[in-house]
């Protein structure tokens, strides 16, 4: 057979491909090697030292947003996997249905529309509520959250379901299993790892939104890209290098474990 | 239920029983003295909470909505007009914020607040000329430093790529009054000199303070703050405020006219109206106050550093920018791209 087609003959795949990596990872390298510098400068190399790190893990304000935003990101990406996993059954176990390609549209809404936008938006709602009611608690970033992080956490699901033999469920049924019994015993354990990975993704979304929580959260419900974000108009030291480098290992550990799970499927 | 009812009520009473004791800070991030805060605490019994906005638009929009629960709130001068004009801010009360006198005169009757009505300051900055007077020992109080450089500056220069302080610093050094001038004769010296300045200029770039330190520029247009810190990596580095006139930034604090804690607001107004205070809000923030007497507080080092003590002959050069009608910052626009290209 005579060579097919092969995109990596290309002229240019090389440099492109190449040029591609560079920007998405030189920034990040260079990052994480000024984090370990001893000196306050982002430029000049002045040695190795884990000062930053302890000054970032000593910093209250750094720990008290970490933990708001892990608590924030469990809490959210719990019940958006929760509802992400009821929409993943409505939209693929059931017959077709007219407007099941709307439905599907409209659960991925945050996918299209631009976070700005959804930003702006919670912005004149959330107010008008805390007006009208007075509360100003986390509610409305858990909400907020969740609602932003259920897409990521549908897509995933819906995935593992559309891969699952429907046959099992059938012969569950056979064998005088009822509807739920089947769910429960079949459909679920199947879905596990669909689940996980649905929860993984939501977790790393809501942990790295800025916009929508610049404008929803109320007085201290900083997060830590928030007060990130805050930091930079004053001269950043390599104190944020040091938080943005563990925040960046938080997300490597999650997304690795997304990544683990969704192989064993095959 | 009626247990449920009374743990309610009781849960309702602490509430309001500490909202009394508390006050929230809206305010740019990394810029608030965590030990003035701890100070104003002790003093009051007040829980301060601070939250950060990232840009004066963000603190605006969020604002404007309602529901925010700010006290109190930090913009910069240029923005404080609107914020008035749209009923955000309430007036100071007098009755608590007593020390208004402190304000040093310069900073009491602003054209963004006449009369210090609803603000009072916060921090304040200039952006001047930066030069390495171990190259060049002439006057360095004047813009031709850049506009206009010496040989032995030339090719060594960086400017920062803020169109609206390279703009106002030109503007200025043509003779124009104030920033948003329509005088084309005026326009059209800028674009000259700028156009004619940009061969002598080796970058355009944020971020130089290690590249002066090391000598790598020789001279530039730079922030007061950036300076200082340059000149802490190499002596032989000074700030110039040029006589024709040089831009002047200040944020301001102010009581949002929806605030939760209105009384706990206008207590830490006064309070920062102190010069001990306000001498720590800059010996963290490292820019200067406009306190009188916060200079006896303030770090030695920024006390009678030359980037904050304005000499006393160029004090009236120093000029607060406003936002331009919309014409004029297209024309200054069209001058910046040509400069940038």
């Amino acid at each position: 057979m005579a060579k097919g087609f092969d995109v990596r003959r290309l002229p240019g795949f090389a440099s492109v491909a190449l040029l591609t990596i560079a920007l998405l990872y030189v920034p990040i390298v260079i990052l994480v090697v000024f984090s370990f510098n001893d000196s306050i400068s982002q430029s000049q190399w002045a040695g190795f030292s884990m000062r930053w790190y302890e000054t970032a893990l000593n910093n209250a304000t750094v720990r008290d947003v970490s933990i708001r935003s892990l608590w924030l990101a469990a809490v959210s990406a719990g019940f958006a996997t929760v509802l992400a996993t009821l929409a993943a059954l409505g939209t693929t176990r059931v017959g077709r249905f007219p407007g099941q390609t709307m439905i599907y549209a409209l659960i991925n809404q945050p996918l299209m529309v631009p976070e700005i936008v959804t930003g702006i938006a919670l912005l004149i709602v959330v107010a008008f509520v805390k007006v009208q009611t007075g509360y100003t608690g986390m509610g409305y970033m858990v909400l907020a959250h969740t609602a932003f992080c259920i897409p990521f956490a549908y897509l995933p699901i819906r995935a593992r379901l559309e891969t699952l033999d429907p046959n099992l469920e059938i012969a569950a049924a056979d064998l005088y299993a009822g509807p739920v019994r089947a769910f429960w015993h079949i459909t679920l354990p199947l879905l596990v790892p669909g689940i996980m990975a649905g929860f993984m993704l939501g977790f790393v979304t809501s942990l790295d939104t800025v916009v929508i929580t610049e404008f929803v959260k109320s007085a201290g419900q900083e997060t830590l890209p928030t007060y990130m974000l805050g930091q930079i108009r004053r001269s950043t030291t390599p104190e944020m290098n040091a938080v943005a480098t563990l925040f960046l290992l938080l997300s490597l550990v999650f997304v690795t474990a997304f990544f683990l799970i969704t192989r064993k499927r095959g | 239920m009626t247990r449920y009812f009374a743990t309610g009520v009781a849960a309702l009473l602490a509430s309001t029983g500490l909202a009394q004791a508390q006050l929230n800070i809206y305010n740019w991030g990394n810029y608030t003295s965590p030990e003035v805060i701890e100070r104003f605490t002790a003093e009051t019994g007040i829980t301060v909470t601070i939250t950060d906005f990232d840009s004066n638009d963000t603190a605006l929009a969020r604002v404007r909505q309602g529901g925010h629960g700010f006290d109190i709130v930090v913009p910069t001068h240029h923005t404080i007009p609107t914020w008035i004009a749209e009923g955000l801010l309430q007036p100071l009360d007098p009755a608590i914020v007593t020390d208004r006198a402190n304000i040093a005169p310069q900073w009491l009757d602003v054209a963004f607040d006449p009369g210090r009505e609803f603000t009072v300051p916060w921090q304040w900055g200039t952006t001047g000329v930066i030069v390495n007077t171990s190259v060049y020992s002439g006057d360095i109080n004047t813009a031709d430093v850049i506009f206009n450089p010496p040989p032995e500056l030339q090719g060594r220069i960086n400017v920062i790529p803020e169109m609206s302080d390279v703009m106002a610093i030109a503007v200025y050094h043509a003779g124009g009054e104030d920033l948003c001038t329509n005088d084309m004769d005026v326009l059209r010296r800028v674009r000259d000199t700028l156009m004619n300045a940009r061969q002598h200029w080796l970058a355009l770039d944020y971020g130089t303070i290690e590249a002066f330190g090391a000598g790598d520029f020789s001279a530039g247009l730079y922030w007061n703050g950036a300076s200082m810190r340059a000149r802490a990596l190499n002596a032989d580095l000074a700030f110039g405020y040029p006589a024709t006139g040089y831009p002047l930034w200040m944020d301001n604090a102010a009581v949002l006219a929806d605030a939760q804690n209105p009384e706990n607001a206008m207590r830490f107004i006064n309070f920062i109206l102190q010069p001990e205070n306000a001498a720590g809000l800059s010996n963290f923030a490292r820019y200067a106050n406009g306190i009188t007497g916060s200079e006896a507080f303030m770090d030695p080092d920024m006390a009678t550093a030359p980037e904050i003590v304005i000499p006393e002959a160029l004090i009236a050069a120093g000029r607060f920018s406003t936002a331009c009608p919309q014409e004029i910052t297209d024309l200054h626009t069209q001058i910046w791209t040509e400069l940038l290209q």
